[in-house]
């Protein structure tokens, strides 16, 4: 009875996300082509006659009804044909399939990197509960939390990048070749990315770590004589995996997608953030479909794959 | 819970340091909107880059215009899109989250909250270009994209305690003596979610304060005017030069404007126990 239980929630589950999928296109495909721009005339030259302009409304099909227009660019979009760009004419896929990686690699050690410190502050804030250690811990968060992205990127470039600080690494750029020009450049996004992220990872981890640690389990754990170490690494990461791995994956579009906008553009590194600037302040439509669709569609993926997971590790989930 | 029971949680040292700052900063703002402070911020009136000076206390800019009347400025433009913002966002999270949680269970309730799904896909910051590329930019676009995307938060918490207060004797009690739904609402469950609604208020503003800032840098909000994220952006250029002033003056006010706040949103989130996990 009970794969059938959870085989039924999954696929629920999944039927929810494609309406969600579903949604989130029909907003982003509204937002931007019905509401966006009229486009008829930066295609036309000077004077256009009637015919030309109707030609070239024919062509954006400006007169097929809406629901029929949304219909093929959804089409197009699950062959997965994302058009071409505006400015410059090459094809979104691949333009975004070259960026990604860059991404990638930019923001994957601070989100790593930031989610363990942030446990490890989280233990330690947790297990001296009420002590100097958690105040320290908490004080911190409390200013971490109340610093912009943006403060710290400037902060960390002053103190790292110019003569008037250590001048260690480069101010800007991406010119990556072997392992030691990537530390050369990520080294400073990452920190940035770090101490955005850190004082609030350290809150959430340290509500995960207090919660387990009242649970009887780790008394009984206690009672036969766990160490401190294994009750935290072992007991507690175990049973507080499942809001830890919720979190980890929920967090991804914040972390990736608002990190690397502000970073690409802030240094000049050709991932999809800086292609999102450069088509926001080019106009470049299909550009920006592209990228609000596909991030939006991938958000949903993760969490349909997020609970499947839960519900898998967790049979008590698959109830509900 | 009543509202007044807040007032011993502001009473600690944390709250209390944080509610001096808000009062601080909100006076100044407030002189600044009825004009007595921060009056010359658009004029040159020194050299451009003149160091720090008792006339201009983090110096002059490019322009030769006072840094610090302009970051003063700036803090009348976080506190008024802030509360654009967190007006916007806390009504309409509580009348739609109010309507889904008296509803729930029901098609509304699943209509709405399927919504809150499609608009949480969408990350804020994509939304803000969307929005200003299809209602070309500037202010209006900005405070739009986070209305639209921060009252999904207000309105699952209204939800779930609206949904749940539903069920208690003394709303039952009030629908058995035949009091109209919008008399329940207004005197009864309203009053029971105010501690949801002040928490995430200051939460809210928070993160409209902060995401403003970024739109402004990245040039997707405040085009003319002055918005901390502008003078940021002019400070990049700056510091690389030697010249902190914009930086340390927009950072500094930004610093202390959040920081209130958060330790009142911390101090009220205690009160209330209401420590969700944070974003």
């Amino acid at each position: 009875m009970r794969p059938l239980r959870l085989l039924s929630s999954l696929l629920k589950r999944l039927g929810y996300g494609l309406a969600l999928m579903l949604g989130v296109t029909l907003l982003s495909f509204t937002l931007m082509v019905q509401f966006g721009p009229d486009k008829t005339f930066e295609l036309l030259g000077k004077n256009p006659t009637g015919e030309q302009i109707a030609e070239v409304r024919r062509e954006l099909g400006y007169d097929r009804p809406f629901i029929v227009r949304y219909g093929a660019w959804l089409g197009s979009l699950v062959r997965g044909d994302l058009g071409a760009s505006d400015t410059t004419g090459e094809a979104v896929a691949p333009l975004l399939a070259r960026a990604l990686p860059v991404t990638l690699a930019l923001v994957l050690p601070g989100y790593l990197v930031g989610n363990l410190f942030g446990l490890l502050l989280g233990m330690l804030a947790a297990w001296h509960r009420g002590g100097a250690w958690d105040r320290l811990v908490l004080g911190g968060s409390v200013a971490g939390l109340s610093l912009s992205f943006l403060v710290i990127i400037i902060l960390l470039q002053i103190l790292l990048s110019t003569p008037y600080g250590l001048d260690l690494f480069p101010t800007r750029g991406w010119r990556v070749t072997d392992l030691s020009s990537y530390l050369h450049y990520v080294t400073v996004p990452t920190l940035a990315l770090i101490g955005v992220t850190l004082g609030y990872n350290t809150r959430f981890y340290r509500a995960i770590v207090l919660e387990e640690l009242g649970r009887e389990h780790i008394r009984t754990a206690r009672a036969f004589g766990a160490t401190g170490r294994e009750v935290l690494f072992v007991h507690v990461l175990r049973n507080g995996l499942v809001p830890i791995v919720t979190r980890l994956l929920y967090s991804i579009p914040l972390v990736v997608v608002s990190g690397s906008l502000l970073l690409e553009t802030y240094f000049g590194i050709p991932g999809v953030g800086k292609i999102t600037f450069d088509a926001m302040t080019s106009g470049d439509q299909p550009v920006l479909l592209a990228v609000v669709t596909l991030t939006a569609v991938g958000f949903v993926a993760v969490q349909v794959l997020a609970d499947t997971a839960c519900r898998m590790a967790d049979p008590r989930m698959a109830q509900s | 819970m009543n509202p007044a029971a807040s007032a011993p949680a502001l009473r600690t040292r944390e709250a209390r340091v944080g509610l001096a700052l808000l009062a601080v900063l909100g006076l100044a703002s407030l002189a600044v909107a009825l004009g007595w402070l921060a009056q010359g911020w658009d004029q040159a009136i020194d050299d451009q880059w003149s160091g720090p000076s008792l006339a201009h206390w983090f110096g002059t800019n490019r322009l030769g215009q006072d840094v610090f009347d302009r970051a003063l400025v700036g803090l009348l433009t976080a506190f008024s899109v802030g509360g654009i913002v967190t007006v916007g966002a806390i009504t309409l999270g509580a009348l739609l989250g109010g309507l889904a949680g008296w509803h729930s269970g029901s098609a509304v309730d699943e209509a709405l909250q399927y919504l809150m799904g499609v608009i949480d896909s969408i990350p804020i910051y994509l939304l803000a270009v969307a929005l200003a590329f299809s209602l070309g930019g500037g202010e209006s676009a900005i405070i739009l994209a986070m209305v639209l995307s921060f009252w999904t938060a207000t309105a699952r918490l209204v939800r779930a305690e609206v949904a749940r207060l539903r069920e208690r004797e003394f709303i039952l009690a009030a629908r058995a003596i035949g009091l109209p739904a919008w008399a329940i609402l207004g005197r009864h469950l309203l009053p029971n979610t105010v501690h949801i609604l002040l928490v995430q208020a200051t939460l809210t503003f928070v993160a409209a304060i902060k995401t403003e800032v970024i739109l402004s840098f990245l040039g997707i909000g405040a085009q003319d005017g002055v918005s901390w994220g502008l003078m940021l952006a002019e400070s990049t250029q700056d510091v690389l030069a030697g010249h902190f002033g914009n930086f340390l003056a927009a950072s500094l006010l930004l610093f202390l404007l959040l920081l209130g706040l958060n330790l009142v949103a911390d101090a009220l989130q205690d009160a209330f126990d209401l420590r969700e996990p944070a974003r």
